[in-house]
């Protein structure tokens, strides 16, 4: 069956109508577009747009997958939260929160069988501008060629995953270690 | 006084009216910083103020709501104003009604006060502190050093079955300091988190409710105690505020007796 894809930007539009399943299973792409912006200059309504209202989109979302009986729940975010971003700070906050709350949805949910997790990508794929956020890692990426993380979506999407939950599966081709 | 590595150095603490901001507020001051207890209610801030001016230190209260812009500005200006600088900010504050049930929460009654209190308020005290902060890495090795410091939790690094809307909000502040770490590193300012396990005035009271609580939280606790406001968990704000840890950026110091050990 086709799994729910929620969330805006490019990265949820190519996984919409990509990712199947063999269960009930909705994956969440965390936030639109970032904005770099040094926090002695944010703005409220930055702080709005980049944190809090992404984030009450994803507690509503877990929510609502939660309520549509999904049994799989994945949660796609940039590795931003891990690495923090130079000028990106609530932007990484809101990457964090998501994965952390995962944690928590995965021990909440997981007497019932439902199991949440995160992908973590590259932060570009959010817009994300390294030359402002500074090296997400120490080295250069391990793997050449474009990184797609549709596969991993539907691993953990799948039967297969039934036993992996509140895991933060990095997918960026090793840049993040 | 017992010490003098904070001598001269201004510190707000936030939240400082009792719990962990009272015990930090109190161990910058024993080492001679001068102290804003930030507090929402003077009722609680000027008795903890009070306090150690009688044990000999310098601290005012200033009544302050962190989930308002324009009080945490305020309050900046005030300490300023009165003391000439500030080097120093601990960003301890956090309230909110916490659900047990994730799908029985809801954003507008349980999740905003978490994260005004938290994400919005550490944003709000990095803006409105940050060019003092900078003026106090500019002065001369040993007299200053602008220092940012949040308070996470250990929750807000391995997720809640039991509050799970609280851990996002305590994430999303270690992530505010990477990212704060990167972006003023250039300017000589450090920024940490401390995520502590103590005994504040909110866990005894679950203690109190739930004996069998404290008994599970020692039992898994290495150490075999819950931490004290004072000697455990403002001795490594004290570290992180002073001189000794120049050259620490971005990280988060577990402090609860090696009941996490996940980092």
């Amino acid at each position: 069956m086709t799994v729910e894809v929620v969330g805006r930007g490019e990265l949820a539009d190519s996984l919409r109508g990509r990712v199947a399943s063999d269960v009930e299973a909705t994956v969440i792409v965390v936030a639109g577009r970032a904005r770099a912006v040094r926090v002695s200059d944010i703005t409220d309504d930055e702080i709005d747009e980049q944190w809090e209202r992404p984030m009450q989109d994803l507690i509503s979302g877990l929510q609502g997958a939660h309520a549509r009986g999904a049994q799989r729940i994945v949660v796609v975010v940039p590795t931003t939260g891990m690495s923090g971003g130079a000028e990106y700070s609530a932007t990484a906050a809101l990457a964090e929160a998501a994965r952390v709350l995962v944690k928590s949805a995965a021990r909440q949910w997981g007497a019932s069988g439902v199991t949440v997790n995160a992908v973590a990508v590259d932060p570009q794929t959010f817009g994300i501008d390294p030359a402002k956020s500074g090296p997400v890692s120490i080295a250069p990426r391990a793997l050449e060629g474009a990184v797609d993380p549709t596969a991993t979506v539907q691993w953990l999407c799948s039967a297969a995953a039934a036993h992996v939950t509140g895991q933060t599966v990095v997918c960026d081709g090793g840049l993040w270690m | 006084m017992v010490g003098r590595s904070l001598i001269d150095r201004v510190a707000i603490v936030t939240g400082a009216g009792q719990g962990v901001g009272e015990g930090i507020a109190r161990r910058l001051a024993e080492e001679g910083a001068r102290v804003v207890v930030a507090a929402r209610r003077a009722e609680t801030g000027e008795p903890v103020a009070a306090s150690i001016r009688d044990e000999g230190g310098d601290a005012v209260c200033i009544e302050t709501d962190v989930a308002d812009a324009e009080s945490v500005r305020r309050c900046v200006a005030e300490t300023v104003a009165r003391f000439g600088r500030l080097d120093i900010v601990v960003h301890n504050a956090f309230t909110g009604g916490i659900p047990h049930r994730l799908e029985a929460a809801r954003v507008d009654k349980h999740w905003s006060a978490m994260s005004r209190t938290s994400v919005w308020a550490s944003l709000f005290c990095a803006r409105e502190s940050y060019s003092h902060l900078v003026e106090s890495s500019r002065r001369p090795a040993g007299d200053g050093g602008g220092r940012l410091i949040l308070i996470t939790s250990p929750s807000g690094v391995e997720g809640s079955a039991n509050i799970p809307l609280y851990s996002p909000a305590k994430a999303g502040q270690r992530a505010i300091a990477k990212s704060l770490a990167r972006e003023w590193g250039p300017d000589g300012i450090t920024v940490n988190c401390i995520a502590p396990v103590a005994a504040s005035p909110s866990l005894l009271t679950a203690f109190e409710r739930n004996p069998a609580l404290q008994q599970a939280l020692e039992a898994r606790t290495p150490l075999g105690r819950v931490g004290d406001i004072t000697r455990d968990i403002g001795s490594v704000a004290l570290f992180l505020a002073g001189d000794d840890s120049s050259y620490v950026t971005g990280q988060t110091i577990v402090c609860d007796g090696g009941s996490f050990l996940g980092l």
